[in-house]
């Protein structure tokens, strides 16, 4: 075909689509100028293109007429993208995947080439194949943020995950694309797929609560996500760094979670006046040792001292503002004074404040100026100007260390009186000086030397002189954080409007970014609640229950704090069933009742005829004496010795009380849950009768923040008819969630003196639960795991199973010999103690 | 010479020794400590030491029979001393039951200071025992013989207890505590324990005593967060000890200091970060 023909048959082509569409006709004419540069014959594929397309699809062509101009100007050519386009055809309903595609295709080509063009293509070729909407979704993000800087191997690691998991778990590219693209730069490419794997099976145990997870809009994925960034997590060592205040400061300070998040610049440590808030992640152990020092200086050399922060007011002839509605106060209103280069006075002013109270450190702490030079050494030194105000300040840091060489202007703040009063004034000093070039918001958090941070990140409960605080040195590190937890959340809702209006200062409750964001309105910032409302990032919102690491053996590693307990009593009561069924096994309750008087542990008894002992047995000595007389060499077995019989043993009995057991037995006798509830009060009973400390708890999960606990039977418990009752009532619920529940009742053990502790777990399956993404080994290693965890405490644990086939499964969990199959349910209550009393033995 | 040969081949010694003249044990006060134990001692009145593990307690009381040249009698207790243990049992030998004085009869006899270590680790019984002792009828009834032996006119009973050492379950009772002249001690004050460091580690550079004893008394801030006891003066003079042999400062204070304290890695770490702080590092 010649030139001249193909025109010919480019009129015949409008003209059918002409008389088909009138819309049709109009685009292509629109778009043919653009294409007609390239010559005949291309512009004829290309409207044969966009006819069968139309034909096709009506959407589907009008995209594709529409959107070629800027195609052809990108690239210059016709024939790739619009075979390409044809692809499309293949599907009914494929015009948004079209339309995404037509938008990007020129700048893909342009950008990256064409081979990796057509990549990108292919990818979204499959997608279409498996899902259209994911398709459209594919082609319509932006392929340079898919690709972050990667270019199209990028986008191959991204989606690489999306597709493994499309097809074991059906999840949506979707959902999956937008929160892929952050937690990729927060995990990497090797640790997307966990991710996403994590976030499959919590879609698939309900979509609203996936969908958040996968927007990270959920604490758990963004826990999650900060479990696998590089780093030093305060929040896990904050025992330790609890200790360390104390040891060093002699008080014990609270500590909490602060509000930084992954993309919110420089994680710092800040505090309001009575508690540390720890970043989710700072760089290094160093980092956050010196953090929490130089932090807890502030409090120990009075930076927010109320009178001295008056003082600050002051020296620019303002008052201070009013108090918070929590009696918090912030000096920075005094900022505004500086207007636009308040940030240049910010970091001068913190540097000068900073020096004053880190020399002072420096008498308290042995090598703390050393270690914080040495820190900042080996700190990559900042660019621009936030590099001259870091370097000045390590510079007078060394100075300081060396002990000569110190800038003579900060010479004041060495004094043992100064205050942040003076470091006020020696700021303003420096302000003036033109060495400091000017900062802005963005290079600010640059400026700081590592384990330093902003002195006013929030408002601070004015304090009294250090010595003049009055601190409780005796409470416990949990009890605290709890406490403080408690606090914050009821704090969360107390900042009304009323109180905003009324307010004269605005600026009072200015929350830290805000006003440091915006260069138009220095110093007065939208009115925002002065409470740090959405928490950082290693906050939960189920922050009530007891966390623990769960096992990941995909990872092969534990994810920290993913499991939550939530320990409950059972509100249920039966006694008339507990009455039905003490009942019911009378005969075999005697019949146990007479075994286990051999098994009582024996009081202090007198062991007679001994070698050795306390006194003298007459009986012997005499029987002794005689013999020697009578010419005999009798053995001196003539002492009594008392001592106890040691069968100290003590036992947790934890009962799977997940849905299963609410089902009737396989062997057909009756539902499981009546012979639960049997064994368990038979259990209770003999154990009761032999005296063994003994508790009796049951678990049941829904999701891996929900695992409740409960407690039938504590330790100290007495056995009770409300015990009793509360065993009646067991019922079958949600999942079995097992890890955790074994590790709560690891933890249960505690404070319980015995020398042998028995965990004897009592379930009718396999451990599963709603968000496990139907991968059994998952829980199955995460047993195994919570397993070796009580045998690493010095608890036996135990498994006895209903499940008949049990021993498929449970020689892997909790290796042959620790578990016993009852294939009968009928046998329960009678086998129940047996097993126990064989064990103690 | 005597003493060389008995150094080298470990002696039977009777239990109640005097004093040897010129073997003064080191003792620095910390307090009124030493007049009000001899007033007690010139009333004969039964003196109880209370204070934290490692402290000088019984250093002290080592001291004080030095000083009021009384023979001094020590038993440690422990959970399965019996009263037959300090009072005296019958013991066959040969044909015949033999009585043999315990430790506190002999004490009782022949007038000597009886230091009972950790009273409440014994058992209840032999609190019982101590009792007509302490009071003015000092006497020691000896069940067994049906006899009552009234104490030498020199003989003193003292005993001392660690409040708060696990006595949850055990403590003394209060009709036994207030049988007694109680003497409060605790950790002695940073330029005494400095003393008392450099002279028992054997004249360690004066340097590094300080050190340590700003590591120790740091440290012992964490007593009660996860700490049972706290870093005694002991411990810190055997790491003294280890640092004059030629250990480590570091490595002795993990030795001497953190490792017998506690198994809690969060712990350990905080006080090797303590350690650390003052020893480490200084020239890196």
């Amino acid at each position: 075909m010649n030139d001249a023909e193909a025109l010919v048959e480019i009129q015949e082509i409008l003209q059918h689509l002409e008389q088909i569409s009138f819309v049709a006709q109009r685009d292509a004419r629109e778009a043919l100028p653009a294409l007609e540069p390239l010559g005949a014959q291309p512009t004829l594929r290309w409207l044969e293109a966009a006819r069968d397309l139309f034909f096709h699809d009506r959407e589907a062509g009008k995209v594709f007429m529409r959107a070629s101009p800027a195609v052809v100007e990108k690239t210059g050519e016709v024939d790739f993208w619009v075979e390409q386009a044809r692809g499309f055809s293949k599907w009914v309903n494929s015009w948004g995947a079209l339309e995404g595609f037509m938008s990007q295709v020129g700048d893909v080509a342009a950008e990256w080439g064409r081979e990796a063009e057509q990549r990108w293509y292919d990818i979204g070729l499959r997608w279409c194949d498996r899902h259209l909407e994911d398709a459209a979704h594919y082609f319509r993000a932006s392929f340079r943020e898919l690709g972050d800087e990667r270019g199209i191997e990028g986008i191959e690691d991204l989606i690489a995950p999306a597709e493994k998991l499309f097809d074991e778990r059906g999840l949506t590219l979707d959902a999956y694309l937008e929160g892929a693209v952050i937690a990729r730069n927060i995990v990497g490419v090797a640790g997307i797929e966990s991710w996403a794997r994590r976030g499959a099976d919590i879609m698939q145990a309900g979509r609203s609560r996936g969908e958040e997870y996968f927007k990270l809009e959920s604490e758990e994925s963004l826990r999650l996500l900060l479990d696998g960034m590089p780093g030093y997590r305060p929040r896990r060592h904050s025992r330790f760094l609890q200790l360390l205040t104390t040891a060093w400061f002699g008080h014990l300070v609270p500590l909490a979670d602060g509000d930084w998040r992954p993309g919110r610049g420089r994680p710092m440590m800040d505090t309001d006046g009575h508690t540390l808030y720890l970043p989710a992640v700072l760089e290094g152990r160093e980092e956050a040792i010196v953090a929490v020092l130089h932090t807890m200086g502030h409090l120990r050399f009075d930076s927010y001292f109320l009178d001295h922060i008056e003082a600050l007011f002051g020296e620019l002839g303002m008052e201070h503002p009013p108090v918070d509605a929590d009696q918090r106060i912030t000096w920075r209103p005094l900022y505004a004074h500086f207007e636009e280069r308040m940030f240049r006075f910010q970091v001068l002013f913190d540097l000068c404040e900073d020096l004053r109270v880190d020399a002072r450190l420096d008498t308290l702490i042995p090598g703390y100026l050393r270690r914080l030079v040495r820190l900042a050494d080996a700190h990559p030194q900042p660019e621009g100007p936030a590099g001259v105000f870091y370097r000045y300040a390590l510079a007078q840091y060394e100075a300081l260390a060396l002990g000569r060489g110190f800038d003579a202007r900060l010479q004041p703040l060495l004094n043992e009186s100064a205050t942040v009063v003076d470091a006020f004034r020696v700021a303003r000093g420096l302000f003036d000086e033109a060495e400091f070039p000017e900062i802005g918001i963005d290079a600010r958090d640059d400026a700081y030397l590592p384990g330093h941070g902003h002195n006013t990140g929030r408002p601070v409960y004015p304090r009294r002189r250090w010595e003049d605080e009055v601190y409780v040195n005796d409470y416990d590190v949990h009890a605290d954080n709890k406490a403080v937890a408690e606090k914050q959340k009821e704090e969360q809702p107390q900042t009304t409007q009323e109180m905003r209006q009324v307010d004269p200062d605005p600026d009072i409750n200015v929350p830290q970014e805000n006003t440091s964001g915006s260069g138009g309105r220095i110093g007065v910032g939208i009115p925002m609640p002065a409470q740090v409302v959405g928490r950082g990032a290693a906050v939960h919102e189920l922050t009530e229950g007891y966390p623990y690491p769960e096992w990941d053996y995909r990872e092969q590693r534990y994810i920290h704090e993913w499991a939550r307990v939530q320990e409950r009593r059972l509100e249920e009561m039966e006694p008339e069933r507990a009455e039905m069924i003490r009942a019911d096994h009378a005969g075999a309750l005697k019949r146990l009742r007479r075994a286990l008087e051999m098994q009582r542990p024996s009081r202090m008894a007198p062991l007679r005829r001994q070698l050795e002992g306390d006194e003298l047995d007459m009986e012997a000595a005499v029987g002794f004496v005689a013999e020697k007389k009578a010419g005999l060499s009798p053995k001196p077995f003539i002492y009594r010795h008392r001592t106890r019989q040691h069968r100290d043993t003590a036992v947790l009995l934890l009962a799977d009380m997940s849905t299963s057991i609410m089902a009737s037995h396989a062997g057909g006798q009756g539902k499981l849950v009546d012979h639960l509830r049997a064994g368990l009060m038979m259990f209770a009973e003999a154990i009761n009768d032999v005296g063994d400390p003994n508790a009796i708890c049951g678990f049941a999960s829904k999701n891996h923040d929900n695992v409740n606990y409960y407690v039938l039977k504590d330790f100290d418990e007495t056995m009770s008819p409300d015990v009793r009752a509360r065993i009646a009532a067991v019922s079958g619920r949600l999942a079995s969630r097992m890890g955790a529940a074994i590790r709560h009742s690891i933890e249960r053990f505690n404070g319980v003196s015995a020398h042998h502790r028995l965990l004897l777990l009592l379930t009718d399956g396999r451990p599963a639960d709603y968000d496990d993404g139907g991968d059994t080994r998952y829980l199955h290693e995460d047993t195994r795991m919570a397993m070796k965890e009580a045998v690493d405490r010095g608890i036996h644990p135990f498994c006895v199973t209903l499940d008949p086939s049990g021993s498929e499964y449970l020689p892997a969990i909790f290796g042959p010999g620790h578990y016993t199959v009852i294939d009968q349910a009928a046998d329960l209550p009678a086998r129940l103690p047996e097993i126990y009393l064989r064990l103690r033995r | 010479m005597k003493n060389l040969i008995n150094r080298l081949r470990g002696v039977e010694q009777d239990a109640v020794q005097k004093p040897v003249a010129g073997q003064e044990p080191f003792y620095v006060a910390q307090g009124n400590e030493i007049e009000l134990f001899e007033a007690a001692y010139r009333k004969r009145l039964p003196v109880m030491l209370k204070g934290p593990t490692g402290c000088g307690k019984t250093r002290f009381v080592e001291y004080m029979a030095y000083r009021l040249t009384r023979p001094l009698v020590s038993v440690a207790c422990h959970e399965d001393l019996t009263s037959s243990d300090l009072v005296g049992r019958y013991l066959l030998e040969g044909d015949e039951t033999v009585w043999y004085d315990g430790p506190l009869t002999r004490a009782v006899k022949e007038g000597a200071i009886c230091y009972l270590d950790e009273i409440v680790e014994a058992r209840t019984d032999t609190t019982v025992v101590i009792h007509p002792l302490t009071d003015h009828r000092r006497v020691l009834p000896l069940e067994k013989k049906s006899q009552m032996i009234e104490a030498h006119e020199d003989f003193m009973l003292v005993i001392s207890y660690n409040p708060g050492y696990q006595t949850v379950l055990k403590d003394l009772k209060p009709s036994t505590k207030q049988r007694f002249i109680a003497l409060q001690f605790d950790y002695p004050s940073e330029a005494i324990e400095r003393q008392i460091v450099a002279k028992e580690s054997g004249g360690l550079d004066a340097e590094i005593v300080d050190k340590l004893v700003a590591a120790g008394r740091k440290a012992r801030a964490l007593k009660d967060h996860g700490l049972e006891e706290a870093t005694s003066t002991r411990a810190l003079t055997y790491a003294g000890t280890l640092i004059q042999a030629g250990v480590d400062p570091i490595e002795a204070c993990r030795a001497a200091m953190i490792h017998p304290l506690t198994d809690d890695p969060e712990l350990v770490e905080a006080i090797e970060e303590i350690v650390r702080a003052h020893f480490g590092t200084a020239d890196e």
